[in-house]
């Protein structure tokens, strides 16, 4: 009995350092173009991250994810082109992108369910199409020369150094997350996310707290936005396609929401995979649309299969799964040791 | 002054199209409370199939028709998947939906390809008080005059209709009395399958359709179905009609590339509107 209870936080904490050492050696054990996948992967985790603390405790579902990645990548590219500091343009980038949704989240959330997912999605579409039609905003060509992140006279110039910054970012965001979601307001979140009224009558602020979810996760969106703006160089409408948003809700769905593990594992399962068809897809003698349509087919086929058979999503299926492995090797123990897939949430990566 | 006959006309036609798109979501809403995000691929997989029919050789009418018995048939299998296995939450039905609509991307592309594809409706034009519009318009028109009334039958003369209708208002009390709800969700799919192909075989002359046209003609149906709730068919006719016009008229006479913005910030502004009526208690007893 005592065995037991010593041996199961230390499953969870080895998988919590097999990951984070993995996480840090990556960059330099990856080569080439596997690095700007791995950073694109982390700012996948970075926005997943948040969209699942929104999704899985304050049970709203948005759409429109990417906005705020849009938002924060045009927030830092506008702020370095005009020839202010570039860490100035990182810092901003965040902040831009949780003020607008604090001030869009007025009206739209007061909608929930479908209403909701409609309207982020609404929001998105008008956004890429004004975005396209700004002079300041370099019209459908969007900003080039977007000059390197440069902080206290360190210039981040090469691919490993996007990864530690996107890296840092996630492992900053997951440490919010998880304080957020173990204090008080986050049971407050849980509660309003099964029921308004009820949560309203235990003394929840509801609409304070619904703005607050959705203004950090937007945040974390535009912080990711931001440093992709930094990586890539350039911003532009047609780098942030509603697809790219509903990509988001993939990866949430088959992760599971509301853990921080689940958020990495839907984005890095998702990602891997695309990146697998996409090189399936360009080899010698696959029809040019290939890529596309594996794409397409895999998003479509794994959001189906995902909600219907693992409606919890991987990461807390996984977990229950070696929960009730391990319960079947060793004797009973009391109910209240049986964690529930939220103290999972507890061990950022 | 003909310039705004013009607008008005393409706008009602087009707004009809709409009308059809949303009146699928509000039939499939009302009996299974699914927002069925594929709504739009209906109408791009029935527009497809009649533009591939139609240089295949068959004559007009049987190849749209034909379009929209495949349109019909894509339903029923959307709702089979969406709603078939017990359980199934209407939300996550929705995100269901919506991995149905990136599967068909692919298939969309594997047997037609990425680019617009259109085809010859009824051809050339009518000359009414200096203003030219096209006769496919007026097609559009009245096909979408005839659905409605037909519609109207269905659900208030039909044994069907009067099921359908039930399951809507009380599905356990439909039960009660011996109606297959889970039969009648799967009816309306179908049914949303043939409105959505009706409005997608009607607009392709019109407009061309690629695989990726669903998410506007989606967005377009839900605003125009999210005025009536999504529960009534007549409200969202009238709400698809100005959305149509409201289109063409910033298109006509201000700049084309607005007049999504417009239809959406039209329908934001409803849907605020509305929830802001309704409070939090009345949302969350009507679940």
């Amino acid at each position: 009995m005592k065995r037991s209870l010593a041996a199961r936080p230390s499953a969870g904490l080895v998988t919590a350092v097999v990951v984070a050492v993995a996480a840090v050696l990556a960059p330099v054990l990856l080569q080439g173009s596997q690095v700007s996948v791995y950073v694109l992967l982390l700012l996948a985790a970075t926005v997943v991250t948040g969209l699942s603390m929104l999704m899985g405790y304050a049970g709203q579902v948005s759409l429109g994810q990417g906005s705020f990645y849009l938002i924060g990548a045009y927030t830092a590219a506008l702020i370095a082109t005009h020839g202010m500091p570039t860490w100035l343009g990182l810092l901003a980038a965040p902040v831009a992108a949780a003020g607008i949704a604090a001030l869009v989240g007025v009206p739209l959330l007061r909608l929930r369910g479908h209403q909701l997912a409609f309207a982020t999605l609404a929001i998105q579409l008008i956004l890429l199409s004004l975005a396209g039609r700004q002079e300041w905003a370099g019209g459908d060509i969007g900003l080039q020369g977007v000059p390197r992140l440069e902080i206290a006279g360190y210039e981040f110039a090469g691919d490993a150094s996007y990864a530690y910054l996107a890296l840092g970012a996630l492992a900053l965001v997951a440490l919010i997350t998880r304080n957020v979601v173990a204090s008080r307001p986050g049971r407050g979140l849980r509660a309003l996310a099964t029921s308004e009224v009820a949560a309203a009558s235990s003394g929840v602020p509801v609409p304070a707290y619904k703005q607050a979810v959705f203004s950090l996760s937007a945040g974390y969106a535009g912080l990711a936005g931001g440093i992709y703006a930094f990586y890539i160089g350039y911003v532009a409408p047609g780098s942030f396609p509603v697809l790219q948003s509903f990509e988001y809700v993939v990866m949430v769905a088959v992760g599971g929401a509301g853990t921080v593990w689940g958020a990495l594992a839907g984005a890095t399962a998702i990602t891997l995979l695309i990146q697998l068809l996409n090189n399936v897809g360009t080899m010698d003698g696959m029809p040019a649309a290939a890529p596309t349509v594996l794409s397409y087919a895999v998003y479509g086929a794994l959001l189906i299969l995902s909600v219907l058979f693992l409606p919890r999503g991987l990461a807390p299926s996984v977990a229950a799964w070696w929960e009730r492995r391990a319960a079947r090797r060793r004797p009973p123990p009391g109910d209240s040791s049986v964690p529930s897939p939220h103290d999972l949430a507890g061990t950022p990566s | 002054m003909s310039a705004f006959l013009e607008y008005l006309l393409s706008g009602i036609a087009v707004g009809c199209g709409f009308a059809l798109l949303a009146s699928g979501l509000v039939v499939i809403h009302r009996v299974t409370q699914v927002v069925n995000f594929a709504q739009g691929m209906f109408a791009v997989v029935a527009g497809l199939t009649a533009g591939s029919l139609l240089s295949a050789g068959l004559p007009h009418g049987v190849a749209e028709l034909a379009a929209v018995a495949v349109a019909g048939l894509t339903g029923l299998l959307v709702g089979l998947i969406a709603t078939g296995r017990p359980g199934t939450s209407p939300l996550s039905a929705l995100i269901v939906t919506l991995g149905l609509g990136f599967l068909a991307y692919a298939i969309e592309i594997m047997v037609w390809d990425d680019n617009p594809h259109s085809f010859a409706g009824l051809g050339g034009a009518v000359t009414i008080a200096g203003a030219r519009i096209q006769r496919q318009s007026f097609l559009v028109i009245v096909v979408a005059a005839v659905v409605f009334a037909l519609l109207a039958v269905f659900f208030g003369r039909t044994y069907l209709g009067k099921a359908l209708s039930a399951c809507a208002s009380n599905p356990y009390a439909a039960r009660a009395v011996g109606i297959d709800v889970t039969r009648m969700g799967l009816i309306a799919f179908a049914l949303g399958g043939v409105l959505g192909g009706a409005a997608g075989v009607l607009l392709t002359p019109l407009q061309p359709i690629s695989y990726n046209s669903d998410v506007l003609l989606i967005t377009n149906g839900f605003a125009a179905a999210v005025l009536g709730g999504l529960t009534r068919p007549g409200v969202a006719l009238a709400g698809a009609l100005t959305l149509g016009v409201a289109e063409a008229m910033v298109a006509g006479y201000y700049e084309a590339s607005y007049q999504t913005v417009v239809a959406l910030a039209l329908m934001l502004t409803i849907m605020v509107w509305r929830a802001s009526r309704r409070t939090t208690l009345q949302e969350e007893a009507a679940r």
